[in-house]
């Protein structure tokens, strides 16, 4: 029975290949593959940040190695500094609400 | 409604504070904090080490800013290694075909 953290990590995987199957290198993600991603799994991300070019940054941010794909590597630092940040917020909310 | 990944990101925060709110420094995991959560929620990994050490020194790589605590990003960092270990096999798994022993 995994853990509650071994099931997230599981699940940050299955998304993945969820859309990193769909063509091309079935382990990585290409730019229309990861957009896909982002619209569907962090809907609300991307409605907040405004900007149309938002994926293309994204992309050129992530892929270090300069490929045009996105590998998991690549991806999990995306979702450790997307975490980190709604932390950084929901501490912010605990303090507020300590007041 | 929350997606896959938008949970699996809360469970990382909830987990963390889980832990990190049992003594009075709620932000950070303490040496015994990080122990307990390791044992609890990464029991697997820990099996896996053989090395009865194995926590303290997670505990010293985490701790980049060496004040014996672990924040969330410190935290993270360890979620980001174990999950791209995991993915390895995973995708070894995915090339053999999934052969059932």
């Amino acid at each position: 029975m995994p853990s509650q953290l071994e099931g997230a990590m599981d699940a940050m995987i299955k998304v993945f290949y969820n859309y990193s199957g769909n063509d091309g290198d079935k382990y990585k993600l290409n730019k229309g593959e990861l957009k896909e991603l982002l619209t569907s799994e962090l809907t609300d991300f991307l409605t907040s940040q405004k900007d149309p070019l938002l994926v293309e940054k994204i992309m050129n941010d992530l892929d270090s190695n300069k490929d045009n794909e996105v590998d998991f590597n690549e991806f999990v630092v995306l979702v450790a500094a997307l975490t980190v940040a709604c932390n950084d917020f929901f501490q912010e909310q605990q303090k507020l609400k300590d007041k | 409604m929350p997606s896959e990944l938008e949970k699996a990101m809360e469970s990382l925060i909830m987990v963390f504070h889980r832990y990190a709110s049992k003594d009075s420094k709620n932000g950070t995991l303490s040496r015994r904090e990080l122990r307990d959560l390791m044992e609890n929620e990464l029991s697997g990994f820990l099996k896996s080490q053989k090395d009865p050490a194995a926590v303290d020194k997670i505990m010293k790589d985490l701790d980049t800013n060496g004040d014996g605590q672990v924040d969330f990003e410190e935290f993270v960092s360890l979620v980001v290694g174990l999950s791209i270990a995991c993915e390895q096999c995973y995708k070894m798994q995915l090339s053999t075909g999934g052969k059932k022993h």
